[in-house]
């Protein structure tokens, strides 16, 4: 990057089913607070105010100019960014280009959703083509349930493999005072829990969240002078799929899947050659558990085919070898357009060594984020504690 | 938080917003669906470079960024990639009607089709009669009554092996 980019601040709102407490701007502004009092800032300082959402999952257009008084946008330069599940993590990107080019130099970060007050499953039916498959296209979970069977097929897990990757979640959510569902669940309860699309499960599936997150992005001198602990993001990359061809799900192709070609490259730019040694704690998006297994193997933390064995042999829990969501994940909050964001600044608070109860007991150095937009593209994010290394 | 809810009037008000679009197909799409719903046939097209087989044909290859032009047809039998058994009632979004669960649908390769098609599989509803691999054929409605959308295929049969 032509300027190196520090995160020197964040916040997020408690995410929850319902809240009915607030309106959209209210809930927004709740996260801004809290990444400005995080970053010890206050609003005037604020270059460029960059937010964003799912398209339309609230009913209104033009977000950025209805919550300018939440974001704190009044009178700034600012875009709204949106890019589907992705958006968070878009957000990040682009405001991280824009200090790297010095074109700002203290850029706000937002990403938000709130979920119920509109209906999820319709609007991401539009994520389809319109004269093709969405008469499928009915919610997120056929997506994933054509995943998990396709890899079930393919390298012989078993139910109980998704069913291991639910209770990570949840267990390690219950320790993430900020998290949707914290359920002291057992595999035989994902098991038991009500089945939606073969093979997914009610508690193999994320929840429906209100919420939001706010980081505050700026360049090195500021970061330098500013804060105690500035979190360095050292690469990002991103990548899309082919119109139509959603074979991700088939998890036998060969063909160049965004994931796996995304993480190619920001891996070579880094001198990456063992991400699950060069990277001590991962926060990925999984919308459902078969996500996660997926990921395991695009991220390369172990050979196509082994992901669930990563699972079975405990390797990503909290104090495994391989820390992947102490937060809890998406599956344990999913508040749409705060998600991706939400990872990156899960992985930034691992390193500052602030999760708190969630944090992994280790040396925390560097971290990975990942990022689905509608089941196509991704947006990877690349953090150190350490802005050349 | 939310214990501060309790007790508390909180107003909310429900809206209900009904969206109408008209979707142009275009040029290779129009073809595509004319070639189902007059002739009962499944076109692909094929890459002049990478020579991958594209379903529902388009005009440009987005690996290799040339324009597709040869037309290939394809069979109506293929190999099922991932299904699953829904047991929500989905919403139908191109009808607007709930698809009444539970039902079984996937993802078929059409033989000589390097892409995949999403549509409603003719399999009870059962995780020991469906698996993947199975060989699957599509099942069109009678010419008469195809309208050249893909609800012109009713569904994919399995075929008896």
């Amino acid at each position: 990057m032509k300027r190196n980019v520090a995160i020197i601040g964040g916040g997020q709102t408690y995410h929850a089913a319902r809240r009915h407490d607030v309106n959209q701007i209210e809930m927004v502004n709740e996260a801004v607070r809290a990444a400005l009092a995080d970053a010890r800032m206050t609003i005037d300082e604020i270059d460029t105010v960059l937010v964003g959402n799912m398209e339309f999952f609230e009913g209104t257009h033009m977000t950025d100019c209805w919550l300018v008084d939440g974001t704190g946008a009044y009178g700034k330069p600012g875009l709204k960014i949106t890019t589907g599940g992705t958006v968070g993590a878009t957000i990040v990107c682009a405001g991280a280009h824009h200090v790297a080019s010095g074109l700002f130099d203290k850029v706000l970060c937002i990403g938000f959703e709130k979920q119920e007050e509109g209906d999820t499953g319709a609007i991401l039916s539009a994520v389809a083509h319109p004269l093709y498959g969405r008469s499928m296209a009915g919610a997120a979970v056929g997506y994933f349930a054509m995943m998990g069977t396709s890899y079930m097929a393919a390298w012989g897990a078993r139910e109980e493999h998704s069913a291991m990757v639910a209770v990570k979640a949840r267990q390690n959510a219950r320790k993430n005072k900020y998290a949707h569902l914290k359920l002291d669940i057992t595999v035989e309860d994902v098991l038991n829990s009500r089945m939606l699309a073969y093979p997914i499960r009610m508690l193999d599936m994320c929840p429906a969240s209100n919420g939001a997150c706010a980081m505050i992005l700026t360049d090195e001198k500021t970061a330098v002078d500013r804060c105690r602990k500035p979190i360095w993001i050292r690469a990002m990359d991103t990548a899309h799929n082919e119109q139509f061809e959603l074979d991700w799900r088939d998890v036998t192709t060969r063909k160049p899947i965004f994931s796996k070609v995304s993480a190619g490259r920001l891996y070579k730019r880094l001198g990456v050659e063992q991400p699950s040694e060069y990277f001590d704690v991962f926060e990925i998006y999984e919308p459902a558990t078969w996500a996660e297994l997926v990921w395991y193997e695009d991220l390369g933390l172990c050979r196509p085919g082994e992901g669930f064995m990563l699972i079975e042999e405990h390797k990503t829990e909290m104090d495994g070898p391989i820390p992947v969501n102490p937060s809890g994940g998406v599956l344990s909050t999913n508040c749409i357009g705060a998600s991706a964001m939400l990872r990156v600044w899960e992985a930034a608070l691992q390193i500052r060594g602030d999760a708190g109860e969630h944090q992994v007991p280790r040396d925390v150095r560097r971290a990975l984020a990942t990022a689905y937009g509608g089941t196509n593209w991704t947006v990877l994010t690349a953090l150190s504690s350490k802005k050349d290394d | 938080m939310p214990s501060e809810e309790r007790g508390r009037e909180l107003i909310s008000i429900p809206m209900t917003v009904e969206v109408p679009y008209r979707f142009a197909a275009g040029k290779y799409m129009t073809k595509f669906l004319m070639e189902l719903r007059d002739n009962g046939k499944f076109y692909g097209i094929r890459c002049p470079v990478c020579k991958r087989v594209q379903m529902p044909p388009r005009i440009v290859c987005a690996v290799c960024h040339v324009q597709n032009t040869e037309w290939i047809e394809l069979s109506h039998e293929g190999t099922l990639v991932g299904f699953t058994i829904m047991y929500l009632p989905l919403t139908d979004p191109t009808t607007g009607k709930p698809h009444e669960p539970p039902f079984s649908y996937g993802s078929v390769r059409l033989d000589g089709s390097d892409s995949v098609i999403d549509h409603m599989l003719n399999i009870e509803p059962d995780i020991d009669k469906i698996r993947v691999g199975m060989r699957m054929k599509a099942v069109l409605r009678p010419r008469e009554q195809r309208v050249g959308d893909l609800s012109d295929i009713v569904y994919f049969d399995p075929i008896s092996q």
